[in-house]
């Protein structure tokens, strides 16, 4: 059976050839749109997950970008009952030249006593009280500037208002240096916060306020308390941060995913031209099969065969072309601060699973007219 | 209509009086728009075993339809078909590819060989339908190609092969199964005088070996120099003539 689907495939080259490409080139658009989709996944995944349970507090009117808030406001979400524990943390551009946004390198000004230490270390010491001038950095940005422990890296600053050039240079000692987490702290420079709110010239300003729930309280009661006893401020949960960060990701995912179907799809219907064509000029083949007694299921699989395997082919071409995209330029991303793409097994097996359906799915109409086919009228057509 | 009294004493070829197919009352109507058009009127008659048969008529007289009912390419409105005593016109659509498998051998006037197989692999394929193991396949397929005259020509392509060699690899190929009956339509239609003579003496060789051979064919060439030939018209027999010594007619 296989070696008469691999004859038909070959006897026809050029049309097999550009069918696979077809499909190859779909499944080549889902794995690299899918890796995309899958990377941010995965960031924002860990990401939350360092995060722990605390609550985010920002200032009201700040849509996912950085505001700014009065240290005063910490010691108001103190007194919120139910709140065990509030600090600031103050966030800023590594580079003020670049806007900043998802992605991106960023400071984050902590107080050392409450710097996350989920994200471990692989050399160095996190940041200690009393730091001055040093910094703990992420993994991207260790590689990218290829520092060391014990090297310096340079911060700049600019004055917020009116100005368009950096007005602040300073370098800053390197002491430790993050693993690589997949998150946002991968490209993140973490400082004291009053080493950071000085350099910045932003002194009694945070960006934001974690706040630890004291035990048995239900964090989305003390967001509500939290609200409404602090003026001009936000609160979420980690649960609310999980879920609007779950809604952007649903939103690019179906964008990039939608897309990449759409190509895939676009092979399958490839698929279904061909083994069309393939059929009808093969009626008398059919025929010939029948009158020498072939079952009908023989032909049903020798049909489907041919266009499964045209999917399992450009599935595998279109994955093993879009590893080789995704790796190189993750690879030239990487060197350049982060990764953008995440080929997970996930991925791969959907990609491959989407290929052989599309070409069982697109192969079985043909089939099905090749198997309805009368010899009768198969031999006479000439 | 028939005169199958006569059977016993007819021919030189070895019909021993056994039918292995019987027709009975075979009819075919089509609807062309709403006028039905009697392809086959109510045909009846029996084929014995070694019997090198002809059916001549002229085009639309429905001798390949009736050839279609016999190798259960096409179902009839009425009658029956038994071949060795089955009655393969009651068969399920799902049993058909066997019968067609075990009692039939089909040989084509285009020859139908598939293109991209070569002549070892056209007879290859007709019998790993029937489930023959690969090994015997080949010794089998090896074997009935020599028989044909073809031995040196095992590995060609039909592209390869001129067209009487085409028709000799198809009746090896029709032969492969081994099947009570062979069902040639116009074998000699596509091919010149030289090669029909090819042909016809390879058909009868076969019949000689026992083998039950029905052509159909408008070439009277041909139908001379088989031992029967029934005459269509109108669906309908219009003469049944068993000849004798056949290899002395022109």
């Amino acid at each position: 059976m296989f070696d008469l689907i691999m004859r038909s495939m070959t006897q026809r080259k050029m049309r097999t050839v550009l069918t696979i490409f077809g499909i190859a080139l779909g499944i080549f658009a889902v794995v690299v749109m899918g890796g995309m989709s899958e990377h941010l996944n995965l960031t924002m995944d860990k990401s939350l997950k360092l995060l722990a349970n605390d609550i985010e507090v920002k200032p009201d009117g700040t849509f996912g970008g950085v505001g700014t808030l009065d240290e005063s406001k910490i010691r108001q979400v103190k007194r919120v009952p139910g709140v065990k524990d509030a600090y600031g943390v103050l966030i800023t551009a590594l580079d003020p030249e670049d806007g900043g946004g998802f992605g991106s390198d960023m400071v984050f000004g902590v107080l050392p006593e409450k710097q996350m230490k989920d994200a471990k270390l692989t050399s160095g010491r996190y940041l200690i009280p009393g730091d001055g001038y040093n910094v703990v950095v992420g993994s991207s940005i260790a590689r990218r500037f290829n520092i060391k422990v014990g090297d310096e890296l340079e911060l700049k600053s600019k004055s917020l208002q009116r100005s368009s050039s950096i007005t602040n240079k300073r370098n800053v000692s390197v002491v430790g240096i993050l693993e690589y987490t997949g998150s946002f702290f991968d490209s993140s420079v973490q400082t004291p916060l009053d080493m950071a709110q000085k350099f910045y010239k932003m002194e009694n300003i945070i960006s934001s306020i974690y706040a630890e729930p004291a035990f048995g309280t239900d964090p989305n009661d003390l967001v509500k308390r939290i609200d409404l006893s602090v003026e001009k401020v936000k609160s979420k949960s980690p649960e609310q941060l999980r879920k609007e960060a779950e809604g952007t990701l649903v939103i690019i995912s179906l964008i990039t995913i939608s897309a990449a179907v759409l190509a895939a799809i676009i092979g399958g219907l490839s698929v279904m031209n061909t083994m069309l064509m393939s059929v009808s000029e093969r009626t008398k083949e059919f025929g010939l099969l029948k009158a020498l007694g072939a079952e009908r299921k023989t032909i049903l699989l020798m049909t489907m065969g041919e266009a499964a395997l045209m999917g399992i082919i450009g599935g595998i071409t279109g994955i093993l072309a879009g590893a080789i995209v995704v790796y190189s330029l993750n690879g030239y991303l990487e060197s350049m601060g982060s990764a953008l793409f995440a080929i997970t097994t996930r991925l791969v097996m959907i990609a491959l699973l989407f290929a052989l359906t599309l070409g069982i799915v697109c192969g079985t109409y043909p089939a099905y007219r090749a198997t309805k086919l009368s010899p009768m009228e198969a031999l006479r057509y000439e | 209509m028939s005169n199958k009294g006569n059977n016993g004493n007819n021919g030189n070829h070895a019909a021993n009086g056994e039918p292995v197919l019987r027709i009975r009352n075979l009819t075919k109507t089509y609807m062309q728009g709403k006028i039905p058009v009697h392809a086959l009127n109510d045909v009846s008659f029996d084929v014995n075993k070694g019997e090198l048969l002809s059916i001549v008529g002229p085009s639309g007289s429905g001798k390949s339809t009736l050839l279609s009912m016999i190798g259960l390419l096409d179902m009839p409105t009425d009658g029956s078909v038994f071949i060795d005593d089955v009655e393969i016109t009651k068969a399920k659509e799902s049993e058909a590819p066997r019968i067609r498998r075990e009692k039939i051998g089909f040989v084509f006037q285009h020859f139908n060989l598939l293109s991209t197989l070569n002549a070892m692999e056209n007879l290859d394929i007709a019998m790993r339908f029937s489930g023959v193991p690969k090994k015997k396949r080949k010794e089998r397929a090896f074997e009935l190609l020599t028989q044909v005259g073809l031995g040196d020509r095992v590995t060609h392509k039909p592209s390869e092969l001129s067209g009487g060699q085409q028709q000799r690899v198809a009746i090896a190929r029709a032969m492969a199964n081994e099947p009570a009956i062979l069902l040639a339509d116009e074998p000699t239609g596509a091919v010149d005088t030289k090669t029909r003579e090819v042909i016809v003496e390879l058909l009868k060789g076969l019949s000689e070996k026992g083998q039950t051979i029905i052509v159909v064919t408008h070439d009277m060439e041909v139908a001379k120099q088989t031992n029967r030939i029934i005459t269509m018209r109108d669906g309908k027999i219009a003469g049944d003539e068993y000849r004798k010594g056949v290899t002395e007619n022109e």
